[in-house]
């Protein structure tokens, strides 16, 4: 055992010896060859030697050095894909598919939510929950529905937290969550630059840049960001396999995380879990750039109207009434 | 003097100011939008997940062009109606069974309620039949639906009502009106939510 470890060893200094490299890369190899040999690193990120096979513990470093997702080539993306998806075998037994699926070249998205016609079943939310992995325990939500009075048009004034039988007469109801503004308050806000918006307008966060010093969250004027108190639990079958680097991945503990339009399914081609989970069709996505998607039909002949377009952050959300 | 000069110049920065950022809300992303006219192939798109649900090409065209809808007459339980629709007597016994007593009709206003055959054709049972008499298909429904609620039909077509199978991209198949609607009782019930919301943090 402790003769493997050491060949092992010698093999990384010998590796390390013979390649020419930057400091960046120095650090990072030097840090794998301390972690394989050493018992004695063990606190925070460090992960412990003993209940960590060694391979395990090379992935996790290399990890810990990786750069930002906007900083990687395609190839350090496949990479980073590659081992997320072997440390989820290691740890969790987990089959993962993970992408790191670029954008769709002349597609911006759009969405569109009727407000005559939803009628506050909420299966979106809970269609959300699963798709995105979110956290059982706290229950965590992206999606709001609040129960509106008529003529009342801030969701602020409704009630978020109802649970009976709907539609009530006489009430409407309205749906809030990430609007992926264009002019994105929240992507200035963070000091580390782990969120941005991707040319396909969707608002995304690099979660292992996140420092969750929650900034973003303090600048969104529409309450879309949450955050990991804790690490999520999810019962293990329930978990979705199907995942996006910056999507519904699982989040480590102390990272923001929003409503990323599924970008795991938007890229593929298929509709965000909400959109296809609603029962009365209130949910309208689609390709802002094609003139005659459905997205662009709603703009062009319904009224429609924006959550405090006064502001000035573009959201790429619409409210729209019969 | 020079005090005076001095406010005459803040004054001035700041209306250069509030013009400059006047200028800069009044352009949007929303211009680049309503300028992009170029049709975008959808089905350029590499979709992972295919439409499974059986479906047929609609008879009408939207923006888009051609697009399919999900078929009806195989979700029947009972169809053909003809099998049984064959104008001969039946004996009471089966009669009972037999007859549509499951239905109960709640389609159109009180006071004008429908009966069956104001949509069901009278004498060809495997069709429907509007009001100008013509004979409409199970799978078509919304050419019979719209001859009354043809704003909603509109909104079908162009893709404001109702909604996609599966995908945004690739070749649009659309829910039929009664994929949704019970055409017997077309509004939807009253249930309780899937889920609730805790208050956040």
């Amino acid at each position: 055992m402790s003769s493997d470890k050491k060949d092992q060893n010698e093999k990384i200094c010998s590796q390390l010896l013979a390649s020419k490299s930057n400091r960046r890369d120095f650090i990072k190899t030097m840090s794998i060859a301390a972690a394989a040999g050493s018992a004695a690193l063990t606190a925070g990120c460090i992960p412990s030697a003993n209940a960590a096979s060694s391979e395990e513990m090379k992935l996790r470093w290399q990890e810990f050095f990786k750069e930002n997702y906007r900083m990687m080539t395609q190839e350090e993306k496949d990479e980073t894909v590659a081992r997320l998806e072997r440390l989820a075998k290691l740890r969790n037994n987990l089959d993962l598919q993970m992408s790191s699926l670029p954008p769709i070249e002349g597609v911006l998205y759009g969405y569109a939510f009727n407000i005559t016609r939803c009628e506050g079943f909420m299966e979106c939310v809970s269609a959300c929950v699963k798709e995105n992995n979110l956290d059982r325990k706290t229950d965590t939500q992206y999606i709001r529905i609040f129960e509106m009075e008529p003529g009342k048009l801030d969701p602020s004034t409704g009630d978020g937290q109802y649970y009976h039988e709907v539609p009530v007469e006489n009430k409407f109801y309205m749906g809030t969550q990430c609007f992926h503004c264009e002019n994105a308050p929240c992507t200035k806000a963070c000091p580390t630059k782990a969120t941005w918006m991707e040319p396909d307008g969707i608002v995304v966060v690099d979660y292992d840049w996140c420092i969750g010093c929650r900034y973003c969250q303090a600048a969104c004027p529409y309450y879309g960001r949450r955050f990991n108190w804790g690490q999520a639990e999810i019962p293990k079958e329930e978990i979705t396999l199907k995942q996006h680097y910056l999507g519904n991945r699982l989040r480590p503990k102390g990272k923001m995380e929003k409503c990323t339009f599924c970008i795991q399914r938007t890229r593929k081609g298929r509709l965000p879990a909400c959109v296809e989970a609603c029962p009365t069709g209130a949910r309208v996505f689609g390709n802002l750039l094609d003139p005659d998607s459905e997205i662009r039909f709603v703009l062009k002949n319904k009224k429609v109207f924006r959550m405090k377009e006064e502001i000035g952050t573009d959201p790429k959300f619409w409210y729209f009434i019969d | 003097m020079t005090k005076i000069f001095n406010n005459c110049l803040i004054v001035l920065c700041c209306a250069i100011g509030v013009g400059g950022q006047a200028q800069a809300s009044e352009k949007s992303f929303l211009d680049e939008v309503n300028m992009s006219n170029e049709k975008f192939d959808n089905r350029s798109v590499p979709v992972d997940k295919l439409v499974i649900q059986e479906s047929v090409l609609a008879k009408e065209e939207n923006q888009d062009g051609p697009f399919r809808v999900l078929t009806r007459k195989k979700l029947i339980g009972r169809f053909k109606c003809s099998s049984c629709h064959t104008g001969k007597a039946v004996t009471a016994n089966q009669g009972l069974e037999l007859t549509h007593s499951d239905i109960a009709l709640k389609h159109g206003q009180e006071g004008q309620a429908l009966s069956c055959i104001d949509c069901h054709h009278v004498e060809e049972r495997n069709f429907l039949e509007d009001k100008k008499g013509r004979k409409i298909d199970f799978d078509h429904s919304y050419q019979l639906c719209g001859q009354c609620h043809f704003r909603q039909k509109r909104d079908w077509l162009g893709g404001a009502h109702g909604k996609r199978v599966a995908n945004w991209a690739g070749e649009r198949v659309v829910f039929n009106c009664t994929t949704c609607h019970n055409p017997h009782s077309p509004r939807f019930e009253k249930r309780f939510p899937a889920t609730y919301s805790v208050p956040l943090d």
